[in-house]
């Protein structure tokens, strides 16, 4: 069977799955100045660089969604710093009329900070003022370069679970 | 590449989203944690925990020997402060008979005489900390084994948290390194009390509420103080590493280094004491 014939909406559990796994299990392991990777961040960035804003808000949304079931910061902080981020990509995306090889790997890593920090600040704002510490500039720093160093596998990963058989053309 | 032809229902939909998440937020404070969504997490946490239990076990050897090289500095100190202390043991037996005996004196005076009599559950560690904003880790016994919330866990070396989240066969550990962690301290040679609050990963903790006329030298052990009822008297939590006291400020300026080592947990054991609040 070919893969482009699966509906995206048997290629989500898996997806789920290996990110999951991904998220609690892997990643927490291969640190860089104590920091991990966020790969449910950088699916919402995914999202939003392959399919637009619609999209990329859904995609963050549920990603968030998933990241806050591991934490224990206020349930839906996560989903609200990733839809924004995810719908934020996919507009800037939308506006770019010819993409450079670098600029993806240029949108993961900004992107990638301005998660971290918007998150940090979101969680301020609702009283979690544990969340800001001198080291926000190290975390976002390194989350940012971890996401560039694995976007490559969560970009192919994106793109096979979200495409569809007959792929939108932008007109 | 596909992109949004209709920017105003993606707008529509973002804000339907945003809204959701504020539901979400909202739901969660009313809730205190529990309620829906303490229920959704408890859910996922335990769909997931078999994966991240095979997962972890496999790729863990891989990400120890990555940190091993990212932290090649970090270990080359480890190495010489563990030479400095072999040499040291010998010259202070003494020593640490005296602060024994002094944590001996300081416990026999508070009558903490439960210390020792707890009964213990053994879990094993099976999730390190995932999120880059909060220190806790996920043992693999809950409230099965009657594991409660508010309940200590420690190693042979001391203190390591408190449990702050149980479902039937696991619960998250809230580590004393954690930013919102306070614990009440003694300093059995001096009688003081204070609290020492967490400062995050791979950072000693801070003592609060110590006089700054009081001596406190380095190396000098901390235990629980029992003040607060959030753990019982008497557990090690670590050694005084820097101390001083700043002209103008009402307190002491003291960190402490841990006993335990948090980095590095496999195996611990959980209090059966319940927090007297």
């Amino acid at each position: 069977m070919e893969a482009t014939t699966l509906t995206p909406s048997i290629r989500v559990p898996p997806m789920v799955l290996l990110v999951a796994a991904l998220h609690t299990a892997v990643l927490p392991h291969f640190r860089l100045f104590d920091v991990s990777g966020d790969v449910l961040l950088l699916v919402a960035i995914a999202a939003g660089l392959i399919s637009g804003p619609k999209r990329g808000a859904w995609v963050g949304f549920f990603a968030g969604l998933l990241a806050d079931c591991f934490v224990r910061t206020p349930f839906g902080l996560s989903a609200l710093t990733y839809c924004l981020v995810g719908y934020g990509v996919g507009s800037l995306k939308a506006g770019v009329l010819q993409m450079s090889w670098w600029l993806p790997g240029f949108i993961i890593f900004v992107a990638s900070a301005v998660g971290v920090v918007a998150f940090v600040g979101m969680g301020t704002i609702m009283g979690q003022e544990h969340l800001w510490s001198w080291r926000l500039p190290t975390i976002a720093g390194v989350v940012a370069l971890l996401n560039v160093a694995i976007s490559p596998l969560v970009l192919r990963g994106m793109r096979w679970t979200i495409s569809t058989s007959e792929p939108r053309v932008a007109k | 590449m596909a992109i949004s032809r209709r920017p105003g229902r993606s707008r529509t939909v973002l804000i339907f989203l945003v809204l959701i998440s504020l539901t979400f937020i909202t739901l969660d404070f009313r809730g205190d944690g529990g309620g829906i969504t303490g229920g959704l997490r408890h859910a996922m946490e335990s769909f997931f925990s078999p994966v991240q239990s095979v997962t972890s076990g496999i790729v863990e050897p891989f990400g120890n020997a990555i940190s091993g090289v990212t932290g090649y500095g970090d270990l080359e100190k480890e190495n010489q402060i563990l030479r400095d202390q072999v040499a040291d043991l010998e010259s202070r037996a003494a020593v640490g008979d005296d602060i024994r005996k002094a944590l001996s004196d300081a416990l026999a005076l508070q009558d903490l005489t439960f210390v020792g009599d707890i009964a213990t559950v053994s879990a094993r560690v099976v999730s390190i900390p995932i999120s880059n904003f909060e220190q806790a880790i996920e043992l693999d016994k809950g409230s099965k084994e009657s594991i409660e919330v508010g309940m200590p866990v420690v190693t042979s070396a001391g203190l390591v948290g408190r449990v702050v989240e149980v479902s039937s066969g696991r619960s998250r550990v809230q580590l004393i390194s954690d930013s919102t962690s306070a614990v009440g301290v003694l300093l059995p040679t001096s009688n003081e009390r204070g609290v020492a609050e967490g400062e995050g990963v791979n950072h000693d903790l801070l003592i609060d509420f110590i006089e700054p006329q009081v001596k406190v030298g380095a190396g000098e052990v901390v235990v629980t103080s029992g003040v607060g009822g959030g753990f019982p008297a008497g557990i090690p939590v670590g050694n005084v590493a820097r101390s001083k006291a700043v002209p103008g400020d009402l307190q002491r300026w003291v960190t402490l280094e841990l006993s335990a080592d948090l980095g590095d947990l496999s195996m611990v054991k959980v209090l059966k004491w319940k927090p007297q609040r």
